[in-house]
């Protein structure tokens, strides 16, 4: 189980910046190996996370005034 | 003869008007004048015609049309005398525009007051965020709406965090149910605020036209996004949200992506960024060989120049001359000495040859 709650919209910003930089050719191989590891492991836990089907739905009651 | 109380008095007489006056059937029609609302709880004006004129108030929570002044209204209700100041006036309990088109008219109104203070302004409207985790919903719950809304974001997204702000969302009451669920989700931290129901006559989504609603969901720091079932007329609601749905279906829509669609482009993007990950090792690899190719030719170059060097110096060898039948001559102590000066009779010396030393001495 991850420790930490997945920030779906970050992680997902952090696979599409990885993308564009390999499209932008980043002539770096140490990063481009760092950072090829990374997208895999972001795009793992964002499949993952897309599995989730349950949305929790919860009844506030409205003060009265 | 009969002695009354101020109070006794004022209370027989207000319970005369409520035994004879018919508070569904008779309405008074007028003007209103004056329109004006005290501790945003109790709404007040005079209703006039061209001789007359008579005070009405009524709580906030019971007022169903957007009220301003010079509009023709039927209020029902009872008249009543204030026994604290003795004031007569009239409390209603309902209130119509009368005349034909009078409600489209007074909603004309208020849309360009609104309107005018930039309600309704495209400039300030604020997008819905991408990944939407925490929703304050504000609906009745036994809604169609609700439940169409709900069953689309199970259809699309899952793992959402839902709280429900039942309302009343049609009739007395509804709008200020609303704008209190509109300010309560904004203590929240919610990252979107839905309001939803479905269609219905323009009488029945007063609610959603009233100037208090209205003017919440301008005033939310949450980003709002409102839909109402299929009609014709856009409500004012609708019109100051950040994003308006068509319908509480099309809510659902705007507010989470689908979760097929986004497998899609994460598998697209996984794709992508193996496939120029694989071409850059290839580039690197092809690199990486021409530098090797480029080391080695310089290796060559290299072992060349030595091997020259080498020859060079072979060439300098004193040994390569002795070989040609000169002698190196040392004292003693072993070094060279090219010059008789200094040596004397019996100097010993060694006299290195081609194939060896001899010891000789100076006569």
């Amino acid at each position: 189980m991850p420790s930490k709650k997945l920030d779906f919209g970050k992680s997902f910003t952090e696979l599409e910046e990885i993308a564009e930089w390999f499209e932008k050719g980043e002539p770096d191989l140490d990063k481009g190996l760092e950072k090829f590891e990374r997208a895999m492991e972001l795009a793992q836990v964002l499949k993952e996370r897309l599995k989730q089907a349950e949305n929790k739905i919860k009844e506030i009651k409205l003060r009265h005034e | 003869m009969q002695i009354m109380t101020v109070s006794g008095f004022l209370a027989y007489v207000n319970e005369t008007f409520k035994a004879i006056w018919d508070t569904t059937e008779v309405a008074i029609e007028g003007e209103v004048s004056g329109y004006r609302l005290s501790q945003g709880q109790w709404a007040s004006f005079d209703l006039k015609d061209a001789e007359a004129l008579v005070n009405v108030f009524l709580p906030v929570w019971k007022l169903n049309v957007p009220i301003q002044d010079g509009l023709r209204v039927r209020v029902f209700g009872c008249p009543r005398v204030y026994p604290k100041y003795g004031k007569f006036s009239f409390s209603a309990e309902r209130i119509e525009i009368a005349g034909e088109g009078g409600l489209r008219k007074a909603l004309a109104l208020l849309h360009q007051k609104l309107e005018q203070e930039g309600l309704f302004d495209s400039a300030r409207k604020r997008p819905l965020p991408r990944f939407p985790e925490r929703i304050a919903l504000i609906a009745s719950r036994e809604s169609a709406a609700y439940g169409d809304f709900i069953r689309i974001l199970h259809e699309r997204w899952g793992g959402l965090s839902i709280d429900l702000y039942h309302v009343l969302v049609q009739g007395e009451g509804a709008p200020v149910q609303i704008v209190r669920a509109i300010h309560e989700a904004g203590r929240g931290e919610y990252d979107a605020l839905v309001l939803t129901r479905g269609g219905g006559s323009l009488e029945e989504l007063m609610s959603f036209n009233d100037e208090r609603v209205v003017r919440a969901l301008f005033s939310s720091k949450i980003p709002t996004l409102v839909g109402i079932g299929h009609e014709r007329d856009i409500t004012m609601a609708e019109e100051v949200a950040d994003v308006r749905g068509s319908t509480p279906t099309d809510c659902a829509r705007r507010l989470v992506p689908d979760r097929t669609e986004l497998l899609y482009a994460l598998s697209h993007l996984q794709e992508g960024v193996s496939e120029t990950f694989l071409a850059k090792m290839v580039e690197w690899t092809e690199q990486c060989d021409d530098v090797v190719l480029k080391a080695s030719r310089w290796v060559a170059t290299l072992s060349e120049r030595i091997t020259s060097m080498i020859r060079l110096f072979q060439s300098f060898d004193p040994r390569a001359v002795v070989k040609r039948g000169y002698a190196i001559v040392r004292d003693r102590s072993g070094k060279v000495r090219t010059s008789i000066k200094g040596m004397t009779t019996k100097d010993k010396l060694a006299l290195e040859m081609r194939d060896g030393t001899i010891a000789v001495s100076v006569e």
